[in-house]
């Protein structure tokens, strides 16, 4: 488990990475959460977890489409789809009008 | 037509043979959804003359002879998944007036079956919750309390016969805990088994659309037209058993059921009681109970909200408050991004960023992430052996009655609400919510977990059990 004094410099970071304006009050209110957070997921880390693999699924049962293959792409034909094409860069048609 | 007490293809069936017209019908249900919704709260957005228009469309294509499985149905459609017609607020004031370019599968493949949108149904703060009690214009109420909360407004339409099914988001059980609290069936399908496409979720893991109704068949009726493949999503999964049919319906009798004793200790004794009684009544019917452990509830509660906050945090990084929201004056661009992003996130959404942002960063990745991850592994296989003890598992599907709609969640007492739904969605399989008793004059419900596309045989098993149990023998409220 991390130190309650690194966790609160992590805290801040997140705030200022995440690009949110925390008003002062708020911010002493999540510092008490973080520490509540931090009790509440101890049991979690005590689990044996060794030689167990992480997943990224539920199960196994969704598609692989197709496999995936690197193949020389047309560069021609992806300027012409494109309305304009200048120095490497293409402009797009606009998804939301 | 009191949609409540018919099935779903007695419904198609009257429309079919113009014993009521979908016209009629709906604009019927309008008027009474004017009525309730005051009261109750359960619309972000009434449908109108565009469901009005739908169902002049519905008549012709019944007029041309065209059969249409949920010809003229009203069904609502929970405001986090994308509906063309209507706005789509995700329950964020900064969506309020915002019109998806796009309709969800889900939504289309119930329209292309002739089914009519009637509204969009209330939810949390950008569905990060299961009380509604975050929601922008206020909580639901429930049916059966109007001072408590629905925990789902799309349970709240159904229980209340203003719609024959909701379509819902599940994460870690807003649509289960929802059925429990209202009193009727509430399905999170095998992941992967109905289009997440037009699906606004803030965890991208664990976010399906499920189905609510007031019993099995329906739900499988719905189940016909809602699943299989979609282009769209990718991780719809081509399900290569048998197709989903109402004429395959098991012996529910020979059908074992795995009780984990110990999940039932994170109740309250009265709570406890409805379960013990409910499995009392389910032997006398003719089903076989085995106990069994599942002993990773609590971790496995922890692991998901670990993995859940992370995916909050990169998914509301696209909201950047430019477009749509709370474009502040400001001096800079990063000021104007910190001043929007600190308006259009709701409390709860600002919470699970900034906390999931901190347990991605270096240090806690391996500490909290990848064992997160790795203790999903362990869950998956926990239910998976589970399931060849037994056929179902059975499952509480809340850990208390529904919460007033006055009163504010401790942290995280309501990440700990969802103790018994989160673990199966994390297992990838279907869950069935349904009535197991009542508890102080309110609906308790219980969930029923089966193997991946199972869902047919929870279905026929819950329609055995609240029909012979009769819980509610004079009808919701």
């Amino acid at each position: 488990m991390i130190s309650m004094s690194d966790a609160q410099q992590g805290l801040d970071k997140a705030i200022r990475v995440m690009k949110i304006k925390v008003a002062l009050s708020e911010q002493e209110e999540l510092d008490r959460e973080l520490s509540v957070l931090l009790k509440w997921l101890e049991p979690m880390l005590t689990v044996d977890t060794a030689g167990t693999e992480q997943v990224l699924t539920s199960h196994d049962a969704l598609n692989v489409v197709r496999e995936d293959h690197a193949r020389q792409g047309d560069l021609a034909e992806l300027q012409e789809a494109a309305p304009d094409f200048a120095g490497g860069f293409y402009l797009v048609p606009p998804i939301i009008e | 037509m009191e949609l409540r007490k018919i099935s779903i293809r007695q419904a198609a069936e009257a429309v079919s043979c113009g014993d009521i017209s979908a016209h009629q019908l709906i604009e019927e249900t309008l008027k009474n959804c004017s009525v309730l919704n005051e009261g109750l709260n359960i619309f972000t957005h009434l449908a109108g003359i565009d469901a009005l228009e739908q169902a002049k469309a519905v008549d012709r294509k019944i007029e041309k002879g065209e059969r249409l499985p949920l010809a003229g149905l009203p069904v609502a459609v929970k405001d986090d998944i994308c509906y063309g017609v209507l706005p789509t607020s995700f329950g964020s004031p900064a969506f309020k007036e915002f019109f998806s370019p796009y309709t969800a599968t889900a939504v289309e493949r119930l329209m292309d079956a002739g089914a009519i949108v009637i509204g969009k149904t209330n939810l949390d703060d950008m569905s990060l919750g299961s009380s509604t009690v975050t929601s922008p214009i206020g909580p639901t109420a429930n049916p059966w309390d109007t001072e408590r909360t629905a925990g789902s407004a799309g349970a709240a339409a159904v229980a209340t016969g203003l719609c024959m099914l909701a379509l819902e988001s599940d994460s870690g059980g807003a649509l289960r805990q929802g059925a429990s609290h209202c009193g009727v069936i509430g399905l999170r399908p095998t992941t992967g088994r109905i289009s997440r496409y037009g699906l606004n979720a803030s965890s991208s893991s664990f976010g399906q659309i499920g189905i609510t109704a007031i019993s099995g068949e329906n739900i499988i009726s719905a189940m016909e037209v809602l699943s299989g493949f979609d282009s769209r999503d990718a991780s719809t999964a081509i399900c290569k058993e048998k197709p989903v049919g109402q004429d395959i319906v098991p012996e529910t009798r020979e059908l074992i059921i795995g009780y984990p004793a110990a999940a039932f200790d994170h109740l309250v004794p009265d709570l406890r009681e409805v379960f013990e009684q409910a499995r009392e009544l389910y032997t006398e019917l003719g089903f076989q109970f085995v106990d069994l452990e599942l002993a990773l509830l609590p971790e496995a509660l922890q692991a998901y909200y670990v993995i859940a906050l992370a995916e909050s945090s990169s998914n509301h990084s696209r909201f950047d408050g430019v477009r749509f929201g709370a474009a502040e004056e400001a001096g800079d661009l990063e000021e104007l991004y910190c001043e929007s992003r600190g308006t259009i996130l709701g409390r709860e959404a600002r919470r699970r960023s900034i906390f999931g942002t901190l347990l991605l960063s270096k240090g806690n990745y391996d500490l909290y992430y990848r064992q997160a991850l790795k203790v999903w592994n362990l869950v998956r296989r926990e239910f998976t052996d589970a399931l060849t003890k037994c056929d179902l598992l059975m499952l509480p599907a809340v850990n208390k009655l529904p919460r007033l709609c006055s009163e504010e969640a401790g942290f995280p007492d309501h990440w700990s609400d969802d103790i018994f739904c989160a673990p199966v969605s994390l297992s990838g399989m279907p869950s069935l919510s349904l009535p197991a008793g009542q508890l102080g004059g309110l609906p308790v419900g219980m969930q029923l977990v089966g193997r991946p596309f199972s869902e047919e045989i929870l279905a026929a098993a819950c329609d055995r059990m609240v029909r012979e149990i009769k819980l509610f023998p004079h009808g919701n409220s």
